[in-house]
C-alpha cells in the first residue's frame, strides 16, 4: 500500500499503485539528465514499462512557468505555488495513472528538489512541507551529490550562468559568479538536511557516468526485485483486467512492446486509467501505430487489426 | 562580503517563531543577515503593520458584493484617498495558465486549489503588500476565504488550504455579504445566461443540471462561509438589505479604520 507525505488528494486511491517510483535528484550540473537517459533503455531492455516526467513538464502549467520566468519579474511565492501547481497536475495525470498500470516511473526530481528551491528563497519550511503532503512517497530517492567546487565547472563551463540557476532572483545586483556560489552553497546545504529526514540514497557524483549508472543499477534492481515480474505484463493486466493471459512481453517483439508503451503512455496522458480501456484494446498489431492517441478521444483505443 | 547564513538550521536549534508581524514572512530573505530562527509551526496571515488599509469583500456569486465594493471606491475615491482595486483571479503571469485549464476543462481540485493561490501569491507579492507598504487603500473582490470555501467544497483538506495561503496577510476589515442560495440564484437567473462550469461545481459531477448542480455547490460553500464567520470574525453584511442602507453600514465601518489612513492629495 502506497503512502503519502500525510494528506490524500481528493478521490485518490492508493491501494492499487503497483508500479515503482524511483526519484533522481541533485543540484545543477550533477548528471540527473544523463543518467535518466541511461536508465530508461536499460529498464525497457529489462521489460518494464518507463514513464519519465520530471520538473515543468505539466500540461497545465509547464508553459506558464517557462512564460513566467522569461521576465524575470516571478515572485517566491509565485514561483514556489506554480511550481507546485506543475507537479500536482503531474502527480495526477501521469504518476499515479502509470503506477496504477504498473509502470516503473522514473522521475527528474521530485518534491524534494522544490523544497530545497523554496526554503533557500525563504519560504517556511513548514508551509511548503504542508503543500506537497499530498506527494506519494517515493520507492526509493537516488540522490546524486556533488560539493559545490565540483559542481561550478560543471555547471558554468558548459552553458554558462543562468538566471535562475545562479539565484540572481535572490541577489538582484550582485556579481553572477558569487550569487551563483551563494545560492547553489545553500541548495546543497538544504538538499544534505533534507536527505537526512526522507532517506536518500546519495551517490558520489564526481565519479564518472558509468560508475553513477553502475551504482544506481543495482540500487533500482533491489527495488525491482521484489516484483520480478515484468511491469508491462502488470500493465497489461491492469488494462484489461478480465483477459489477462495477453501474450505480451514474453513472446511480443521489442517494437510491438515498444508501440504498446508508446499508447499506453497516450492513453495515460490523455487521462485515461486502464479501468476505462475496453477490452481486447491493447494494440499488439503491427500494423496499429501510436498516432492519434494523445488526442482525449477514447474510441482511438479500441481499434483492432483483427 | 559577508558570511552566507542559511534560513534553515538544524531541528534541534528550532526555537523561536519567525516574526512575520511586518509580513516580512515572504519579504526579502536575509541571505546576508542576522540568523532567522525558522519557524516551529506554519505561521497563517500575519497581521500587517504598513500604512495602507485592506479591505476585502466576501460572500457567494449573486451575494452583491463587487456591487458594493464598486460604491465603496468611488466614495473613498471621492474623499481623495489613494484606492487601488485587485480583483481574484487577475495576475497576468498566472491568469493564461488558469484559462487553458478551465478552457481545456483539465482543473482537478487540487490543481484549480493551487493555480489560485499561484495567481493570489504574484497579487500579493507585486501588488497587494506594495500597495499596503506605500499607504494604499487596497480594495479586493474576494480573498483567501473564498478559497477556503470553494477548495473545501470540491474536496479539499480543510488544514491543507488554509496552510497552503499561509503567506497572505490579515485583511483590515474582511466584509462578508450574507444572502440566501435562492436570492442568489435568482439574482443570477435575471443577470445573465447559463451558470459557468467551475463557477457551477459542474467537475464535480454533483448533477448534470447546471443550475441543480450550481445550487448544491453554492450550497456547500455557503456552510463553508457560516463556519468561517467566528473562525476568521468575518464582518456579516445582510445582503438581503436595500443596496444604499448596505453600502451606509460598509461605508460606517470603513471610515472608524480611515482616521489615520494617508490622504492623496490629488487637488492643488
Amino acid at each position: 500500500m502506497r503512502e503519502t507525505y500525510g494528506k490524500l488528494l481528493p478521490g485518490m486511491r492508493t491501494a492499487d499503485l503497483a508500479g515503482k517510483l524511483i526519484v533522481i535528484e541533485g543540484t545543477d550540473g550533477a548528471g540527473r539528465t544523463t543518467q535518466m537517459n541511461l536508465l530508461k533503455p536499460w529498464l525497457e531492455e529489462q521489460g518494464h514499462a518507463v514513464l519519465d516526467t520530471g520538473m515543468t513538464r505539466s500540461v497545465l502549467a509547464g508553459e506558464g512557468i517557462r512564460r513566467a520566468k522569461e521576465g524575470n519579474n516571478l515572485g517566491r511565492v509565485t514561483q514556489s505555488l506554480f511550481y507546485a501547481t506543475d507537479f500536482i497536475d503531474r502527480l495526477e495525470n501521469e504518476i499515479t495513472p502509470a503506477l496504477r498500470a504498473g509502470f516503473v516511473v522514473l522521475t527528474d526530481r521530485y518534491v524534494y528538489s522544490l523544497m530545497a528551491r523554496a526554503i533557500v528563497r525563504g519560504m517556511d519550511p513548514h508551509w511548503i512541507r504542508s503543500i506537497y503532503s499530498l506527494a506519494l512517497k517515493p520507492d526509493a530517492v537516488f540522490y546524486l551529490r556533488l560539493s559545490i567546487d565540483e559542481l561550478i565547472p560543471r555547471v558554468v563551463f558548459s552553458r554558462g550562468f543562468d538566471y535562475w540557476e545562479s539565484g540572481m532572483d535572490l541577489f538582484p545586483g550582485h556579481d553572477v559568479y558569487e550569487s551563483f556560489r551563494n545560492y547553489q552553497a545553500a541548495l546543497l546545504t538544504e538538499f544534505d538536511c533534507l536527505g537526512e529526514e526522507f532517506g536518500f540514497q546519495t551517490i558520489d557524483a564526481t565519479q564518472s557516468a558509468e560508475s553513477v549508472f553502475a551504482q544506481l543499477k543495482a540500487g533500482i534492481s533491489q527495488i525491482l526485485e521484489a516484483h520480478p515480474e515484468p511491469q508491462a505484463h502488470a500493465a497489461a493486466r491492469a488494462m484489461n483486467r478480465t483477459a489477462a493471459s495477453v501474450p505480451l512481453a514474453p513472446s511480443a517483439t521489442e517494437n510491438q512492446r515498444r508501440r504498446f508503451e508508446r499508447e499506453l503512455l497516450g492513453a495515460i496522458r490523455a487521462g485515461f486509467t486502464g479501468d476505462l480501456l475496453p477490452v481486447g484494446a491493447v494494440p499488439l498489431h503491427a500494423g496499429a501505430n501510436g498516432n492519434g492517441h494523445g488526442n482525449g478521444k477514447g474510441n482511438g483505443h479500441s481499434r483492432h487489426s483483427g | 562580503m559577508r558570511p552566507l547564513v542559511l534560513l534553515r538550521q538544524p531541528p534541534a536549534l528550532q526555537k523561536e517563531a519567525m516574526d512575520i508581524q511586518s509580513g516580512m514572512r515572504i519579504g526579502p530573505f536575509e541571505v546576508f543577515g542576522p540568523i532567522q530562527p525558522a519557524v516551529s509551526t506554519p505561521r497563517r496571515y500575519g497581521q500587517h503593520h504598513f500604512p495602507g488599509r485592506l479591505i476585502v469583500v466576501e460572500g457567494i456569486d449573486g451575494s452583491g458584493k463587487s456591487t458594493q465594493l464598486s460604491l465603496l471606491h468611488k466614495w473613498l475615491q471621492s474623499k481623495h484617498y489613494g484606492v487601488v482595486f485587485s480583483e481574484w483571479n487577475s495576475s497576468p503571469l498566472v491568469k493564461d495558465t488558469t484559462k487553458l485549464g478551465k478552457k481545456k476543462k483539465m482543473l482537478t481540485p487540487a490543481t484549480f486549489s493551487l493555480i489560485h493561490a499561484t495567481d493570489f501569491a504574484d497579487r500579493t507579492e507585486r501588488s497587494i503588500l506594495p500597495l499596503l507598504k506605500a499607504g494604499a487603500l487596497v480594495l479586493c473582490d474576494r480573498y483567501i476565504y473564498t478559497a477556503f470555501a470553494r477548495d473545501v467544497a470540491r474536496g479539499m483538506d480543510r488544514g491543507w488550504v488554509r496552510d497552503l495561503y499561509a503567506f497572505a496577510v490579515r485583511p483590515t476589515i474582511p466584509f462578508y455579504f450574507r444572502v440566501p442560495l435562492e436570492t442568489a440564484i435568482s439574482r443570477l437567473n435575471d443577470a445573465r445566461d447559463g451558470f459557468k462550469f467551475y463557477e457551477a461545481g459542474l467537475d464535480l459531477g454533483l448533477s448534470d443540471d447546471a443550475e441543480e448542480s450550481f445550487r448544491l455547490f453554492q450550497g456547500r460553500i455557503l456552510s463553508e462561509y457560516e463556519a468561517m464567520i467566528p473562525e476568521f470574525g468575518l464582518t456579516v453584511i445582510d445582503a438581503t438589505l436595500p443596496i444604499e442602507v448596505q453600502q451606509a453600514q460598509v461605508r460606517g465601518i470603513v471610515s472608524t479604520h480611515l482616521e489615520t489612513a494617508r490622504e492623496l492629495r490629488l487637488q492643488p
